[in-house]
């Protein structure tokens, strides 16, 4: 049965939906949330709290805690207050054993005493042997939500990024006020509103705004210019969860049902944002404070007005401010019966409410509060007593609508670092100072008043605009001073707390934190409100500090009545509201490069692995030993994609200049035709990069980098000289050119049928540079590289030309048996010719030396200020060091896995690359051990992993492995 | 239970005029030492100064993950101390440090991850160290919820496994700690700044608080990421250290559903289920040196794209907390231990970056002897502030530092 | 926090499109006389500063230039129009 002819309705009672809860079915109508939709079914109980399985009610429609947190189709923690209902949701109660209403664990509510502030500190270790055991238990008890571990989420997820001059952060009066100021020279404005609609506290009031418009009237006819204006960008359904500094603002937005997404994660950066988050309610403490039946002004009042429910049949109120006397007036005509209103406050309320309650003939008690709600699972009588606590009342109720008065929402602004001040009239954490750019508006400062809050929105608007470089001194004069006629901030109540000892007056709803566990806390020393909440978990709870925000401080204020001590308030987190790994995490996909040879290449097998950016071909079969690769390569001919290679030219008038500081070679001495080989280091003369050179024309090079290091190279190049003010330039070519190695004895018949260059070892020798065509069309530059140990040629080609160039060479290759092989293929290769790869036979502690790579440093090239070369000369003479040697293991068949350890008593050093080589017949590999064993013949013991102290025997061999004299790449 | 309840570390001690060593910041090293220096040393007219509250910097900050399984041989002996001195502990100081010996799982996600990894393993293993390597098939067994399948940006190819680590209670240990030096009559003064440190003739003499001057012949720097900059500016000792911001957050409190601590150095988080239920999970850090502990809107979303990708069910799951603190990174990641040098008398404990919750009480222990016997103990001997000078960096590092700040 | 950096060249942006470069320790020392202390200092040793320092710049995905700013590390804000006081 819905009120269903009110006009501030924001449902449709005529679409309905059906819900599936505790074994029944629960049927809603469009425009509700879960819990509205349950509560309409009765359900009044919507889960048991964390430690003592206390039953919780529906006590807000924002979200502040977990009291009605559900799973929904097998996602936990949902916040079912504000969660839009949809047709056919699974609904479970959280934390129960049985059901919400009859929880068998419900006893534990007795066990409190046994529980207080931080007793599992104190407990629970003594003996030791029972903490394993505890520790299950404690596992089990805690944690609200169940989720599966292989859990899928469905839905759509999106993101976007817009940028705005002047963001506005709320959608009521002050928020679009200020929208509509900062937008009316052109500006682009954003408008953030949590709710699915525009409106704040105005949407569901009937109260008065001026004579004749109420109060629900006048939010609908802002909405309406706000979302009228072209330049005022509303989302709607959208909780700022974050704000940062130079004004980044993030939200995420709940999509409509069918929509293009389920919800999007949204990251503003505006030049001017304007917080107008308005208020909540600070929560009443009194025994039994969140009882069901229990719920704030707002709550009850928005079911009637928002959902078409009424929340009760007979009220009582506690409440602390003029917006409880309205709901109760404006219950009462709905058809709620009121038996009593009482208020903190002894004087001081709207005179045209007082009349109203005493038209209605409602009873008020002035100076008065609940301190105690009894009824097991749902209110049904509550006692009154006046602050002092001397006189008492009581009286039969289903519903208690309780508040202490308001809180301001300025978690916005914390988070952008406002600094919070206590402010003793309104009782209030205020803002004491804004950062640049940033203002606040409407109830959040303070006002009450409608006419002020809006007039608070328009003003800040301006400013904000004035913040983006518009003229608005004028009209923002006028608007402050229109604000200054207005009714200023009002008096906020005092009260802290019922005059009740607090055993069950529950400050932390989430995690079951009572007005006692805060007095334990403090009394062992946790003095300061961030400790008390660490050492009673209050404000730690899904909600956060969502209840106890204002509350924790102010009670710790007064328990400690310091002389002058001003409640200090906890610090506010990102995100605001709760949000989905799967709404932060947005469209993410992966990203990364894939080589012009990619298709190719998976056409013929190819096994792929992510290397740094590049997906890359690390197998061209399933035997990841790779034989036939390597052999094919050592006996035959095979093609390699090199294409991820770091490709670059250097060129200018301090071309030269450049190479010479970060290269440790000697560059002055590199001719045309001819490539030079090279490494760089860092300061502490570790190489970070090798790779060749070539001197194209005068003040012009091309070289090659590293996959890992292409990206950096420019700005390694730049960083180094930063301070020369050199004359060059770097173009990074990577991308945009592809490499193909064919390497193998018969790499040069295979070129030869294609090139139109003369390919014999006379003219294009081991260590050249050619630049040729490739039948006809095709534009290489060549190296001839001995990467793998055998007649090589590296080909560099356009990428657009890189498919077309590897067909040609597959086809000509075809009568030789010409064959892919991949990457690890070449890391076998290379291993045994003693090739070293960065990273694999280096690390952080190895230095160029170390590495026996000293014949690349030219030691007399001081002038040129070479990185790394101060290191390396300063530890030259240093014989503790590691040293990369060449291994064979006693046993051929046996190759130690890599990263193995070399011992003695102590470790010595450990392998880098071993492989049982297919081609030598023996077990060799490289490995870096301290200096004193690095000698030729000394015997290495290996441990391995899970050896059971099985050790394996090697000793140092030379280095390389195969061809010793590198015949076979000069061939 | 039935107790009163009493201040955990006693009553607010006065400020004396002299301390036979005086400990700045009051985190978990500092807390450590003094600890050790009472108990174990005979060394109790100790002060701590804090300038907030103790646990306000990394030590209330941390994901106090803890393990043993370090790169270098230098480094796992201490780590291993530091692991079996907590149960040792929560008996010395009664009260529950709730270790929750889960164990960690590094996931690999190359074959030369696996490799570089089984150094790791090796040298534990070594040493006496449960840790192994798993394959993609064990690591579902053990952990069901992580994504083993292929296509995923880094695909799992294994993990290494040390059983003996886990998490502990940050908190309990700064409180514990605090009660159990407070006990052997260390003086706790928090809200108290230390502004200067007084030398004269190359010898410590004593500190400048901004309630007034101690004197004293020792005085301990470990105040965390604060650390560097303080050295700097009262003794114009410059340090290697880059102070970081460091981030973690909390997803919304769940029952036991993740059982290890897993971790992934390419996606650059880790992630493990606290006691409340929460899954804690963190690692980023922003490249620039700043003191804000202020969390970005660029790290959360980061977190929630890997997480989604190897513990994909975290995607029903909703993140409620976020916050930062400092990291003080040295280029070899271990951290700086040293003492009089250039100054005798004055001692510094810095540079743990984010290994300095695991650290504490072995670092605070050795620390306490030295700065009671005036001679740096053998297991110090490697962490000297002069091995950069030296170029002995210490290989905690397996990746080459290609590119640092500073470097 | 949103860091933003201004580059010479491109203007204010986003702060994840730069790398950071180090404290300023000016320009690159010569190699003649320098012991192994001094080497640390110019390559290891910071001054980790609470306050405002000049540091180094990379507009790294964007035109690539190095420069000079001075920020407030404890804001993480870029502090403009600095005067060099060393
Ligand atoms: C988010 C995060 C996650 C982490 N995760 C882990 C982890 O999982 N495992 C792990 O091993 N480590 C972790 N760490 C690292 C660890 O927390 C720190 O290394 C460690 O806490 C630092 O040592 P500390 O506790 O002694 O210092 P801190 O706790 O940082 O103490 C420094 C104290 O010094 C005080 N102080 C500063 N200046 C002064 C002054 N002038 N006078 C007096 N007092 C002063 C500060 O107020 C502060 O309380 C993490 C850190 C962070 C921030
Ligand atoms: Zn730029």
């Amino acid at each position: 049965m819905r009120l269903d002819r009110l006009p501030t309705l924001r449902i449709n009672p005529s679409e309905t939906c059906t819900l599936h809860y505790n074994g029944k079915t629960s049927a809603g109508v469009a425009g509700d949330t879960v819990a509205t939709a349950l509560y309409a079914n009765g359900v009044r109980v919507f889960g048991r709290s964390l430690k003592y399985h206390r039953p919780r009610g529906l006590y807000s429609l924002d979200g502040e805690c977990s009291n009605t947190c559900m799973a929904v189709d097998g996602i936990p923690n949902v916040r079912a207050e504000n969660t839009p209902a949809k047709n056919g949701m699974h609904i479970d109660a959280q934390n129960v054993q049985g059901s919400a209403d009859f929880d068998w664990m419900g006893f534990m509510d007795k066990l409190d005493w046994l529980m207080p502030a931080g007793f599992y500190y104190r407990t629970l270790h003594k003996p030791a042997c029972l903490w394993p055991f505890a520790l299950k238990q404690v596992r089990k008890v805690a944690g609200l939500g169940k989720i599966s571990p292989d859990f899928k989420m469905k839905g759509r997820y999106a993101e976007i990024y817009p940028t705005a001059d002047v963001c506005v952060i709320g959608g009521g009066a002050a928020g679009m006020s200020a929208a509509l100021a900062a937008a009316e020279g052109g500006l682009r404005v954003i408008l953030l509103e949590a709710r699915p609609w525009l409106g704040g506290s105005f949407d569901y009031r009937v109260s008065p705004y001026d004579g004749e418009k109420a109060l629900y009237q006048r939010a609908r006819e802002l909405a309406a210019q706000v979302e009228a204006a072209a330049n005022i960008r509303v989302f709607k359904h959208a909780a700022n969860v974050g704000l940062y500094n130079n004004n980044l603002v993030t939200a995420f937005q709940v999509g409509p049902e069918g929509g293009a997404f389920d919800e999007r994660y949204i990251e503003i950066r505006a030049a001017s944002v304007v917080v107008a988050t308005g208020c909540i309610e600070r929560p009443l403490l009194f025994e039994n404070n969140e009882r069901p039946g229990v719920m704030q002004v707002g709550c009850a009042h928005r079911l009637a007005r928002t959902y078409g429910l009424l929340p009760g049949r007979r009220a009582v109120f506690s409440i602390g401010h003029d917006l409880g006397l309205e709901a109760a007036v404006d219950l009462c005509d709905l058809g709620m019966e009121i038996a009593c209103v009482a208020d903190i406050r002894e004087d001081g309320q709207n005179p045209d409410l007082l009349l109203a309650l005493a038209e209605r003939e409602i009873p008020l008690l002035r100076g008065w509060v609940a301190a105690k709600a009894y009824g097991a699972k749902q209110v049904k009588k509550v006692t009154l007593r006046t602050l002092e606590g001397s006189v008492k009342r009581q009286l039969e109720c289903d519903l208690l609508v309780a508040s202490a008065g308001r809180t301001p929402l300025t978690g916005p602004l914390t988070l952008a670092q406002a600094r919070l001040r206590f402010d003793a009239h309104t009782g209030y954490f205020l803002p004491a100072d804004l950062p640049a750019k940033m203002h606040a508006a409407g109830s959040l400062t303070g006002r009450n008043h409608p006419l002020a809050i809006e007039a608070s929105g328009r003003l800040a608007g301006l400013k904000a605009a004035a913040d983006c470089g518009a003229n608005t001194a004028e009209a923002v004069a006028a608007a402050a001073a229109r604000l200054s006629q207005l009714p200023g901030p009002e008096r906020g109540t005092k009260l802290v707390m019922a005059p009740v000892k607090g055993r069950k007056s529950f400050i932390c709803f989430d995690e079951d934190t009572t007005v006692k566990n805060i007095k334990q806390a403090i009394d062992m020393g946790f003095d300061v409100p961030e400790l008390i909440k660490r050492f009673t978990s209050a404000g730690t709870g899904p909600g956060q500090g969502g209840i106890p925000g204002h509350n924790l401080p102010l009670f710790a204020a007064r328990y400690q009545a310091l002389a002058g001590a001003t409640p200090v308030p906890t610090t506010a987190r990102v995100p605001l509201v709760p949000t989905l790994l799967a709404t932060y995490a947005g469209a993410h996909h992966d990203m990364c490069k894939r080589t012009p040879l990619d298709e190719l290449q998976k056409r013929d097998g190819g096994v792929f692995r992510r290397i740094g950016v590049w997906q890359r071909a690390r197998y061209f079969s399933e035997d990841f030993s790779c034989r036939e690769e390597v052999l094919n390569v050592r006996n035959n001919v095979g093609m390699l994609d090199g294409s991820t290679l770091g490709k670059f030219r250097l060129h200018g008038p301090d071309a030269l200049k450049a190479l010479q500081r970060v290269y440790v070679g000697n560059m002055v001495k590199l001719t045309p035709g001819k490539i030079k080989y090279s490494a760089m280091c860092n300061e502490d003369g570790c190489v970070i990069d090798d790779g060749v050179v070539v001197k194209i024309a005068e003040n012009d090079y091309y070289f090659t980098t590293s996959t890992v290091r292409a990206g950096e190279t420019a700005e390694w190049f730049r960083y180094h000289t930063r301070y020369d003010g050199w004359d060059y330039h770097i173009v990074n070519f990577t991308d945009a050119l592809g490499v193909i190695n064919v390497s193998g004895p018969n790499a040069r018949k295979v070129l030869q049928k294609v090139a139109d260059a003369d390919l014999s070892n006379e003219a294009f020798p081991f260590g050249g540079y050619r630049e040729f065509v490739i039948q006809g069309g095709i534009p290489v530059r060549a190296m001839r590289l001995g990467f793998v140990g055998e007649l090589s040629y590296e080909l560099h080609a356009p990428a657009s030309y890189m498919v077309c160039l590897w067909q040609i060479l597959a086809a000509a290759g075809k009568e030789f048996g010409i064959r892919n092989f991949g990457v690890e293929a070449q890391n076998v290769l290379r291993m045994e010719k003693c090739h070293i790869i960065l990273g694999v036979e280096s690390e952080q502690r190895t230095n160029l030396l170390d590495l026996g790579l000293g014949f690349l440093w030219d030691r007399h090239k001081t002038e040129t200020k070479t990185v790394g070369t101060v290191a390396l000369r300063q530890v030259e003479a240093d014989p503790a060091r590691l040293r990369l040697v060449g291994i064979e293991m006693d046993d051929p068949r046996r190759a130690p896995r890599d990263g193995s350890i070399l011992v003695d008593k102590r470790i010595r050093g450990y392998v880098c690359t071993a492989r049982r080589s297919f081609t030598l017949e023996r077990s060799v590999g490289m490995a870096l051990v301290e200096a004193e064993m690095a000698a030729l013949g000394t015997r290495l013991e290996i441990y391995e992993d899970e050896c059971n102290g099985q050790k394996l025997a090697a000793r140092v061999v030379p280095m390389p492995f195969y061809d010793p004299q590198g015949n076979r790449m000069r061939m | 239970m039935f107790r009163r309840f009493k201040p955990l570390w006693g009553k607010k001690p006065g400020l004396k005029s002299t301390y036979d060593a005086v400990i700045i910041g009051g985190g978990l090293h500092s807390l450590a030492t003094a600890y050790y220096l009472a108990k174990e040393q005979g060394m109790s007219n100790v002060a701590i100064l804090e300038k907030n509250f103790i646990g306000f910097g990394g030590a209330g900050r941390n994901t106090a993950i803890v393990r043993a399984n370090q790169r270098t041989q230098e480094n796992v002996p201490l780590y291993k101390e530091a692991l079996d001195l907590w149960p040792i502990l929560t008996k010395e100081l009664d009260y529950n440090l709730m270790f929750n010996n889960c164990g960690n799982l590094n996931l690999m996600h190359s074959e030369a991850a696996m490799n570089a990894a089984r150094m790791n393993v090796c040298t534990a293993q070594f040493h006496g160290v449960e840790s192994h390597l798993l394959d993609p098939r064990q690591i579902k067994e053990l952990e069901p919820a992580i994504n083993i399948s292929p296509d995923i940006t880094y695909p799992i190819h294994g993990a290494m496994f040390h059983p003996p680590g886990g998490v502990i209670r940050h908190d309990a240990v700064v409180w514990g700690l605090a009660k159990g030096a407070a006990a052997h009559g260390v003086h706790i003064h928090q809200q108290t700044e230390a502004t200067a440190i007084h030398t004269d003739g190359g010898k410590i003499t004593g500190v400048e608080t901004h309630r007034g001057r101690i004197n004293s012949p020792r005085v301990l720097v470990s105040a965390g990421g604060y650390s560097a900059g303080i050295i700097n500016k009262m003794m114009g000792v410059k340090l290697p250290i880059s102070v970081l911001t460091i981030q973690a957050m909390v997803t919304q409190p769940l029952k036991p559903v993740l059982h290890h601590v897993v971790s992934s150095g390419m996606y650059h988080a880790y992630a493990n289920q606290t006691l409340k239920g929460e899954i804690a999970t963190g690692a980023h850090m922003d490249q620039w040196p700043n003191y804000t502990t202020l969390t970005t809107a660029h790290y959360i979303k980061h977190q929630a794209e890997a997480l989604s990708e190897f513990l994909p069910f975290l995607r029903g799951v909703k993140f409620m907390r976020h916050w930062a603190g400092l990291a003080d990174m040295t280029p070899d990641m271990a951290p700086i231990m040293d003492g009089n040098d250039p100054v005798e008398g004055f001692y510094m404990n810095c540079g743990w970056g984010y290994f300095g919750f695991k650290s504490c009480t072995a670092a605070g222990r050795h620390m306490a002897s030295f700065i009671a016997k005036g001679e740096c103990p053998e297991r110090l001997k490697p962490f000297g502030l002069r091995r950069y000078e030296n170029h002995r960096l210490m290989g905690e590092t397996a990746a080459l530092v290609t590119y640092t700040p500073d470097n | 926090m949103a860091l933003t950096i201004t580059c010479p060249v491109c203007g204010k942006r986003n702060g994840y499109e730069f790398r950071y470069g180090g404290e300023d320790k000016g320009p690159r020392p010569v190699e003649e006389g320098m012991t192994p202390r001094s080497w640390c200092d110019y390559v290891h040793m910071n001054a980790c500063v609470a306050g405002v320092q000049k540091e180094w710049w990379c507009h790294k995905n964007g035109c690539g230039a190095w420069f000079t700013i001075h920020r407030n590390t404890l804001t993480n804000l870029e502090v403009e129009g600095v005067e060099v006081t060393s």
